[in-house]
């Protein structure tokens, strides 16, 4: 899967470039509106990242180029800019998501994994992680062939998780991810911590073996062994 | 007071003023002239009066026939020639006639008579009231005219200042229209004018420059924290980093959360401060309550609070979408903030004027009348940042709602008001 980011911020780029690439995707990276016309002009992407504020130009008008081009790539918004107006005029463009920064890497790959099951991608409903199967058409799961009844929050969560396998996720990310904005409260943690214990619960009744590592000091980690 | 009121009262004291003298003092010229007129005339009799007697050497009182005009009696005092006004009954009518006397010694056969010579001032006296007269109507109308005419030139010659204070005074900062006042002919005007214009212009510039300065230095501190979020997320995937190192690089990532919270909440305060939330709605504040009440919910129930929500009439009021998102959020997360650690409830009512939140918790550490200021912090060793009562405060204070704070009984209790003005 090829993703463009376009950020003129370096280190932010390369985190995030970093990050994608361990993640399985295959990345290319540009620093300017120019450049990133070119490359958009040239070559096919799945998905692409654009920062709003670039040093030779604006985000939203590679966003309307695209769309002009009839260019089927999902399309994330990175800003600085967290107004109301912005938000609205990068969807109205038809961009698919809108991220304000700082973000978490964590939560931009499983906002690009999500944008990749919206589009079919790999022409399937399901994703299949060891005896774990969910199908996100029908928002269902199952544990060999059995299937999991999980609330609203347990299963983003497990999505989160199964989008960010084998990575180190911060307790804010997660908590941020399922909540959003109200996170600002430490409470927010022990909540998180119990969901995480009833999804763990739920999962392992069914014979799932225990994916869900805690990291002392860090958060979660959703892993093989 | 109004210019052009203060103008017509002005002129109105002078012009009564002048009138009453001039009015005065010609009353008096005139009244001078006809006494200098009849005084003259009397002398001239009294020469007749004179000249008869000396020739006849006799007198007689009949011989003047129309009025009891000499009076002539014998007297051993002698006195100087003297003019002076008299009432006399009329013949006929039988009421009191101003008259003119002069009196004078005259010898008339050897003997010393004293003899009064009188003159009607009747008809004089009227030739005074109607010349007075005529003269105060004429003064009257010309001061009319003149207060008349004063009143339309000042009306027609003020027209461009009031033009201007009515734009200056429509003048907004936020709407970013510059004050366009055309050139006038009265130099005066012509200058305020122009130095408005310039005046507004150089507002509008700074405006538009701090606004931009305070969007711009805000975003350019997310970048870098965007940064060194994303190397944070970056350095905790390594396994090889000791546990407590990661536990530092845990305090420098929520450092940095917490430093692009703030930035994010002192953004919002400016944006409010400068007027950038103006586009405000009829906002129904009851669906904005359901919607954080449910969003909130599972936090709500994980904290075992007790939440009720009495929507008795619905309190539609004009505000801003995103504000009215944030106020209520604000105030939401601040009842459940500062509760009870244990069995707490908030209580959420909703009248057609008033949104009022209640819930129990400890007395304030900040006195109440600092409790919406910036930074202030019920307890300083928890995450909060202390601006979302600021922010709350804001919002009111630009959508003409009142914000009340009361503690009774361990209540705390916070209201928005709509404001009876």
């Amino acid at each position: 899967m090829k993703v463009l980011v376009v950020e003129d911020e370096r280190i932010l780029a390369e985190g995030i470039t970093d990050h994608l690439v361990k993640e399985g995707f295959v990345c290319e990276v540009v620093h300017t509106y120019a450049a990133a016309a070119q490359k958009i002009g040239l070559y096919k992407y799945d998905c692409i990242i654009v920062d709003i504020n670039l040093p030779d130009g604006i985000g939203f008008d590679l966003i309307d180029a695209l769309k002009r081009a009839r260019s089927t790539a999902g399309i994330i918004v990175i800003s600085a800019r967290d107004a109301v107006e912005d938000k609205i005029r990068s969807l109205d463009l038809g961009s698919d998501d809108y991220l304000t920064k700082p973000f978490h890497l964590s939560e931009l790959n499983a906002r690009i994994r999500s944008i990749m099951r919206r589009r079919n991608y790999g022409g399937t409903n399901e994703i299949i992680f060891e005896e774990i199967k969910v199908n996100y058409a029908t928002r269902t799961v199952f544990v060999n062939e059995e299937e999991v009844f999980l609330t609203k929050k347990e299963y983003d969560l497990l999505m989160y998780f199964i989008a960010n396998k084998e990575i180190a996720l911060t307790k804010a990310s997660v908590a941020e991810h399922l909540w959003g904005d109200n996170v600002d409260t430490a409470d927010s943690f022990d909540i998180l911590y119990s969901h995480i214990k009833n999804l763990r619960k739920k999962l392992t009744e069914k014979g799932a073996r225990d994916y869900i590592q805690t990291i002392y000091g860090i958060g979660y980690k959703f892993a093989k062994k | 007071m109004k210019l052009q009121t203060r103008t017509t009262l002005n002129y109105i004291v002078v012009s009564t003023f002048i009138y009453v003298i001039v009015a005065v003092s010609f009353y008096v010229a005139v009244q001078y002239v006809i006494y200098e007129e009849v005084d003259r005339r009397l002398l001239v009799e009294k020469g007749d009066f004179e000249h008869f007697v000396d020739r006849s050497g006799y007198w007689e009182s009949d011989s003047y026939f129309v009025e009891d005009k000499i009076r002539v009696h014998a007297t051993s005092i002698s006195s100087p020639v003297e003019f002076k006004d008299t009432l006399l009954l009329g013949r006929y009518a039988s009421q009191f006639v101003p008259f003119r006397q002069i009196s004078f010694d005259k010898e008339i056969s050897g003997k010393n008579y004293r003899v009064s010579i009188r003159k009607s001032l009747i008809e004089f006296n009227y030739l005074l009231s109607v010349i007075t007269i005529v003269m105060l109507v004429v003064l009257c109308a010309g001061f009319s005219l003149l207060y008349v005419f004063q009143r339309r030139t000042s009306k027609r010659l003020w027209q461009p200042f009031y033009e201007a204070l009515a734009k200056a005074t429509d003048f907004n900062v936020h709407h970013g229209d510059k004050l366009v006042l055309p050139k006038q002919k009265i130099d005066e005007f012509n200058d305020l004018n122009a130095a408005l214009n310039k005046m507004t212009e150089k507002i509008l510039s700074d405006y538009q420059n701090l606004r931009e300065f305070t969007e711009n230095a805000s975003h350019e501190i997310q970048t870098p924290l965007a940064a060194i979020s994303t190397r944070v997320e970056g350095l905790i995937q390594d396994p090889s980093i000791s546990a407590k190192h990661i536990q530092w690089i845990q305090d420098i990532h929520e450092s940095a959360m917490r430093l692009s919270r703030l930035n994010h909440a002192l953004l919002i305060l400016t944006k409010i401060d400068n007027g950038q939330f103006q586009d405000a709605d009829l906002v129904d504040l009851n669906r904005v309550v359901r919607k954080h009440v449910d969003e909130m919910e599972e936090l709500i129930a994980f904290k075992e609070i007790n939440l009720r929500v009495e929507e008795s009439e619905s309190f539609t009021a004009r505000v801003n979408h995103s504000l009215a998102d944030m106020l209520v959020s604000n105030l939401l997360k601040n009842a459940v903030k500062h509760n009870l650690p244990s069995g707490g409830s908030i209580e959420i009512a909703i009248s057609s004027t008033s949104l009022r939140f209640v819930n129990p918790g400890a007395p304030l550490t900040v006195p109440p009348r600092k409790l919406f200021e910036r930074f202030q912090k019920q307890d300083k060793s928890t995450g909060s940042l202390g601006l979302g009562l600021a922010i709350v405060k804001k919002i009111c204070e630009i959508s003409d709602l009142d914000l009340d704070y009361e503690y009774s009984n361990g209540l705390h209790s916070i209201s928005v008001t709509k404001s009876s003005s």
